[in-house]
């Protein structure tokens, strides 16, 4: 069978607070959208959740708006601590706000005590993960806007075969976009079988 | 009767910190009982106030009360009806505070010695703060406090030079964080602004310094302020110096400094007790403009002991989900908000822990929870914590006889029946019950 080489003419999208699938964040999302739109209520905003959330896709949105960002805060050594420190003692006096994300709720990180205890200064939210008929939602939207039509069970397969954080899922549907290329096959079962079996190690 | 307590009320007032007296004194009602003329009795709207005032506040109110009668009178607390509790006043909203700007003192204006929420655990540093505020470089110098982050030395800090630009506006202040105060030095050893360094700490009339336990192995900046320390002390001008320890724990800092850091006053902020962090959770909600209930207050006090940041922090949580989801100003609501915070999923409850809850809730000792003892103060908490066994653990009846002393499973059933008939018809009992209910549910 001949591979066509596919170019890789569809870049990952940026991430904003638009392409964020909501999910249970409704909250977190209205409150990310006004601190973006500069309303600065508290010195620290405090985001955690399991890798894949989604958390940093929230952080790089925001960032892009100017606010000033410090994601896995749990792996910070003591340098990058005394920086956070500051810029949260900074953002207080000054009015601004410092978006923090990390893996773990503040009582549980691993951090100088004063930073720590600085993280729960204002609000925290965790980060919920979808549900699976949120993640099949996710799915097939993203599938589309590749241009790529997954049929029901082929999503419902994916669900119950690969990991399912957003992550995860995105770059699942890359790679099918890829095989489905090369192969110039549409993404039925069989194609997704194979293309699961080459991501195998 | 009424009089007697209105002064009473007058006295207390004058004598407790405002936020103690509006939080567990205003809240007591008086009651006339006719046939008891040489008894006060009082209301309070709670068991909790009722511990409480009973507590800490009792035998002054005793000792007033005699003084205004002019004779000696007994104190009697009781628990209000539920509908004798007085409404709560309206209280204006006050929108939420911005942040301020700070002036070249970097001072923050909030931190004031009103807003400072005083308790057992820090009223000494609170009063010796004042005494340095109102005397600068007279009475205790340096004046140094010490205690666990988020406990509000920063808070002290910045409330002494406040109270000082207040009274004196001429007065050359000063806060820094120590770590700042490093970087400065640093600085001026770069930019060899040695002299200009010196002449600006030297003039100073009142120095803050936070923090001080990060000068740590830092030679250098230990050296100027060593020199700092000796100028401002000789020309009596007043040093006040935070740190998260007692000067002699400090490691990696000169002798010569830690000895000179003992010259003043050394005084301790201990974390806020349970009381203390209910009055912080109210305070704040006010100061945010808004009205929770005691019953939150407590909650959000009851799990978050580290310190008065976090606590802050479970407030603004709770504020913030309330006005998204335009939801009531419940306890359940406030625990949906809090799932955040203290990520407790399905904590698994035990029997002991239930045993513990409850004795503590009632006062009775965790012993009596296995005694043969009938008298009612304690046999009705024990068929409470009987009854909470049941409905919040997977434990077979017998189990839970166990579990109490060895009892038979009968009396466990007589002990879930009797609660449940009780619940109906005594509103406090059954509140109790609820109230424990959700503290062990977390």
């Amino acid at each position: 069978m001949t591979r066509q080489l596919a170019l890789p003419i569809q870049p990952p999208p940026e991430p904003t607070l638009d392409n964020f699938v909501p999910g249970a964040n409704a909250e977190l999302l209205a409150r990310l959208r006004a601190l973006a739109a500069g309303q600065h209520a508290d010195a620290v905003l405090y985001l955690w959740g399991a890798p894949g959330s989604g958390r940093s896709h929230l952080l790089r949105a925001c960032a892009g708006t100017g606010v000033q960002v410090a994601d896995d805060v749990e792996r910070l050594d003591d340098a990058g601590q005394v920086a956070l420190f500051h810029a949260i003692n900074r953002a207080r006096e000054s009015g601004g706000t410092v978006l923090a994300a990390g893996a773990r709720p503040p009582a549980q990180l691993p951090l100088r005590e004063d930073l720590r205890s600085r993280l729960a200064w204002g609000l925290v939210y965790e980060v919920r993960a979808l549900t699976d008929d949120e993640r099949g939602l996710y799915l097939l939207g993203e599938a589309a806007r590749r241009g790529l039509r997954l049929s029901d069970d082929v999503a419902e397969y994916l669900l119950a075969h690969v990991r399912r954080d957003v992550a995860s899922l995105g770059a699942i549907l890359d790679h099918l976009d890829r095989t489905s290329l090369e192969l110039r096959r549409p993404v039925t079962l069989p194609l997704v079988r194979e293309a699961l079996r080459d991501l195998q190690p | 009767m009424q009089s007697l307590w209105d002064a009473c009320l007058r006295r207390l007032e004058q004598e407790l910190p405002a936020q103690q007296f509006n939080t567990w004194i205003r809240p007591l009602v008086m009651e006339s009982v006719p046939g008891e003329p040489n008894t006060l009795v009082l209301a309070a709207p709670n068991r909790f106030v009722l511990e409480l005032v009973r507590e800490r506040f009792a035998p002054r109110i005793e000792r007033l009360a005699a003084e205004a009668a002019g004779r000696e009178l007994s104190l009697r607390l009781v628990l209000a009806r539920l509908e004798a509790v007085p409404p709560r006043p309206e209280e204006p909203r006050v929108s939420a505070v911005q942040p301020v700007a700070l002036d070249r003192a970097r001072l923050n204006r909030l931190f004031t010695f009103d807003s400072f929420v005083t308790g057992k655990a820090n009223q000494l540093a609170r009063a010796a703060a004042i005494q340095v505020a109102e005397n600068p470089g007279i009475s205790y110098n340096p004046l140094f406090i010490y205690g666990g982050v988020g406990l509000g030395k920063t808070h002290l800090l910045q409330a002494i030079g406040n109270h000082l630009a207040e009274r004196r506006p001429g007065a050359k202040l000063r806060y820094t964080h120590a770590e700042q105060y490093v970087t400065d030095v640093v600085r001026a050893y770069q930019q060899k602004s040695f002299d200009e360094f010196k002449r600006y700490y030297h003039s100073l009339d009142l120095l803050l310094i936070d923090d001080i336990q990060f000068f740590s192995n830092k030679g250098r900046t230990q050296e100027e302020f060593f020199y700092a320390f000796n100028a401002l002390v000789e020309a009596h001008k007043q040093i006040v110096i935070s740190c998260d320890t007692y000067p002699k724990e400090i490691a990696g800092m000169e002798e010569r400094l830690i000895s000179r850091f003992g010259w003043g006053l050394t005084v301790a902020i201990e974390p806020p007790e349970l009381e203390m962090r209910v009055a912080i959770v109210l305070k704040k909600a006010e100061v945010e403009g808004a009205q929770i209930s005691e019953e939150i207050a407590f909650f959000i006090a009851k799990n978050i002991r580290s310190n008065v940041r976090e606590l802050e922090g479970a407030l603004k949580k709770v504020l913030a989900f309330a006005r998204f989801t335009g939801r009531d100003m419940t306890l359940e609501m406030a625990k949906e908000a809090l799932r955040d915070i203290l990520h407790v999923a399905n904590r698994q409850i035990s029997v002991d822990g239930i045993q513990k809850t409850v004795a503590e809730y009632f006062k009775i000792r965790i012993a009596d929870m296995h005694s043969k003892k009938r008298s009612r103060n304690v046999a009705r908490p024990r068929q409470v914590a009987m009854s909470l066994a049941k409905d919040l653990t997977p434990m077979s009846l017998p189990e839970i006889g166990e579990a109490f002393g060895n009892r038979d499973h009968t009396t466990v059933l007589h002990a879930c029946r009797t609660i449940s008939t009780l619940r109906k018809k005594d509103t406090v009992l059954n509140r109790d019950y609820l109230v424990l209910e959700q503290v062990l549910k977390g």
